[in-house]
């Protein structure tokens, strides 16, 4: 039966009570951090006065990079008709839409009031704001993503509510919202509207993504970050964590319920290990880019040297270089060359590794480095360490566990394998 | 009423620029159409850095007293609660030339961190003062990102950014409070023009700089110095607008266009290999 996916599998067994109690243990760690930080302090979530953005928004430019990554690939499928990429078009789309939302919350937990985020964006925008576009744009690309998630998954919904009984069988009508047509006419309808919607989420997306690059890209006072290249280079490096997501959540949520990988999948796994390999070669392409340009720019210069020889070299050479970029590229070619799923699995993980560290560095190393300092003095000296607080670390870690026990939960309760017709 | 036959073509132009260039720079007008524009203006050739402006500062705008402060002569930084510092600055060519510096907010006419704010909690007044809305702010702290003199700073308590005003709550009545507390004039206060002329006659005996007048586009705060501001390590804006918003245009035009390669590429993939 198609709807048994939601309920079979060993989830219940021990290792998934760990597990699920492992996540809800980071996710109260989190929860003090937050008390803490409205009894206290804010300050309490901020390792130096100085660079005034850090973890949480490096987090967020990590998870909200990701759901549009997640978004342009699942796209492949459902809104250019890959027929090859509909079976991780659910999943694709069920990540995108638990990143976005934990991604925000991540920008929530760091603005020192979002509640008047919510009004004055409506009451006096700025539409010279860069800021202000993103986060509308985000906004628009919420509600689509939700609807074209909706729209794939309301027939295995309506399958679930109409072969169950009494609570669940109200909660999972309420999901459909009581649309519980079955007929192959209304399955038709849906294709097309979720093309239709996908369509939206993805350009709302993309544009809410360059939008995201142009905060940065707008600040003509932070050298490493003015200019064009960012709101470029985030639409290509936040496609490769789209890769890197749904390869890694594929395969283990595979391997976690034992169940064979078909053929078709398979063959989807190593096409899609080989696009990722291209796109992490374009992505060296930009930072050859970045930094020669910036090598050459008298301005610039001084920032990228603090890539480059300063105290951010080791996560630069290390985790962005090595880990994000280079190993991947090898291990993603010969593990698809030799149909290795452990390879692709390793190579994505090292990749969004990378990445996460990767924006961390972009958005402190821009921040501090100034373009004009009143004091000009070096700034090595100047700031006492670059390695985030606790509580910081509380909260990231928090948004991170509570993200995979939405997918946990996901894969149990909800469709998101994609079913053949 | 005024018969609009009785305007010339020239001023029919003239007022058509007005009007375009108001359209392109939103809130902020241009500094030279303002009569009534206020600068403050800061001579380090004559200060004694005694830091009464500081601590001026402090109680006319109730802020909270820094940990740093109960060290004389150390060098400190604004915070959400210090809008102004005071540094003693040495001359890098000739090590003996010391001098002290005060620093705040430059109230630049066409300020980067009101092009930025997303909410539009930061104005430029006519009379000169940029004034962040503390009813408004959300606390994201863009506006420290886009200032080239990294001013703005996020106060953890209250939870929004805040800075130095002008004393836009005291002029032009009365002299902004730092002004009001400094012995020795080495602060003044008045009317941008009046200030400028008087300012360039000062650089022109001592022989020094004058800062502000085109820095970031030029800014409502003028700041005496005894040398070029590279000598004593300062770092300033060029001299130029900050963060314009045709600027801003061209580099988000260049992600649009990367966007519509991608999705062109995603297109030419999604024609390979089907049909198998
Ligand atoms: S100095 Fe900075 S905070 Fe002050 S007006 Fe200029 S851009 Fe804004
Ligand atoms: S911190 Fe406040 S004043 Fe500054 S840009 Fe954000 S909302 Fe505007
Ligand atoms: S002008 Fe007013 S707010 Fe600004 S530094 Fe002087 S006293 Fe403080």
């Amino acid at each position: 039966m198609m709807h048994n996916i939601t309920q079979t599998g060993n989830t219940n067994s021990p290792a998934y009570y760990i597990w699920i109690s492992i996540l809800l243990a980071c996710i109260v760690l989190a929860g003090y951090a937050l008390v803490m930080s409205l009894l206290i302090n804010m300050e309490i979530f901020e390792f130096s006065l100085k660079i005034p953005w850090a973890m949480l928004v490096s987090n967020y430019v990590f998870f909200v990079g990701s759901s549009i990554g997640l978004c342009i690939v699942s796209s492949l499928g459902y809104v250019f008709g890959m027929k090859r990429y509909e079976p991780i078009g659910r999943r694709g789309v069920f990540l995108a839409i638990i990143t976005i939302i934990f991604g925000m919350s991540s920008i929530g937990f760091h603005l020192g009031h979002p509640e008047r985020a919510m009004i004055y964006s409506l009451l006096t925008p700025n539409i010279r704001s860069a800021m202000w576009w993103m986060t509308t744009l985000y906004s628009f690309y919420i509600v689509f993503i939700v609807m074209g998630y909706w729209f794939l998954a309301r027939v295995e919904l309506t399958k679930i509510a109409n072969s169950s009984t009494g609570i669940k069988q109200r909660i999972y009508s309420l999901m459909v919202l009581g649309k519980r047509d079955e007929s192959h006419e209304s399955v038709k309808k849906d294709h097309k509207k979720s093309q239709i919607v996908g369509a939206l989420a993805l350009i709302s997306g993309l544009l809410a993504l360059l939008m995201e690059g142009a905060v940065f890209g707008h600040t003509e006072a932070r050298a490493l970050w003015y200019g064009s290249y960012y709101p470029v280079y985030f639409l290509f490096s936040s496609a490769s964590c789209g890769y890197a997501w749904l390869l890694i959540a594929t395969i283990i949520t595979y391997k976690v319920k034992k169940e064979e990988i078909s053929g078709k999948l398979k063959n989807l796994i190593f096409e899609m290990a080989k696009i990722f390999a291209l796109l992490l070669c374009v992505g060296l392409l930009f930072t050859s880019y970045k930094l020669s340009s910036g090598l050459l720019d008298p301005i610039k210069s001084k920032s990228i040297m603090l890539l480059l020889k300063g105290p951010f070299s080791l996560p630069f050479y290390l985790f962005e270089i090595a880990i994000g970029t280079v190993f991947p590229i090898f291990i993603l070619l010969y593990s698809a060359k030799k149909e290795k799923i452990g390879g692709v699995l390793t190579a994505s993980i090292m990749v969004l590794v990378g990445v996460f560290v990767m924006r961390y560095d972009f958005v402190v190393v821009g921040g501090v480095y100034p373009l004009f300092s009143p004091m000009g003095r070096d700034i090595s000296v100047l700031l006492p360490s670059f390695f985030p607080a606790l509580m910081e670390i509380y909260i990231v870690g928090g948004i991170i566990a509570a993200c995979l026990l939405a997918y946990t939960l996901g894969v149990k309760y909800l469709p998101l394998k994609e079913e053949s017709h | 009423m005024r018969n609009h036959k009785g305007i010339t073509r020239r001023q029919f132009l003239g007022s058509l620029a007005v009007a375009s260039a108001g359209l392109s720079l939103g809130d902020t007008a241009l500094a030279e159409e303002e009569p009534k524009r206020y600068a403050k203006l800061h001579d380090s050739t004559k200060c004694i850095g005694c830091k009464r402006c500081m601590s001026a500062c402090k109680r006319w705008n109730k802020l909270k007293v820094d940990r740093f402060e109960e060290l004389t002569d150390r060098e400190t930084d604004l915070t959400g609660h210090t809008w102004v510092v005071v540094n003693l600055t040495r001359d890098i060519k000739n090590g003996e030339d010391l001098s002290y510096l005060h620093w705040a907010c430059q109230h630049c006419q066409k300020p980067a961190c009101a092009g930025a704010c997303p909410v539009k909690a930061i104005r430029k007044m006519p009379e000169g003062p940029v004034v962040i809305d503390e009813k408004k702010c959300i606390g994201c702290r863009y506006c420290y990102q886009s200032c080239p003199y990294k001013v703005p700073r996020f106060d953890f308590g209250k939870r929004i950014t805040r800075k130095c005003t002008m004393c836009y709550d005291r002029i032009p009545i009365v002299k902004p409070a730092c002004v009001a507390g400094c012995p020795v004039g080495a602060l003044d206060f008045g009317l941008r023009k009046d200030v400028l002329l008087q300012a360039k006659k000062r650089v022109e005996t001592v022989g020094g700089y004058l800062l502000g007048e085109y820095e970031a586009g030029g800014t409502d705060f003028l700041t005496i110095l005894k040398t070029k501001p590279e000598d004593i390590g300062l770092v300033v804006a060029p001299k130029k607008v900050v963060s314009e918003d045709l600027d801003k245009i061209r580099i988000t035009s260049s992600g649009f266009l990367g966007a519509g390669v991608l999705v062109g590429l995603m297109y030419i993939y999604s024609r390979t290999g089907e049909g198998e």
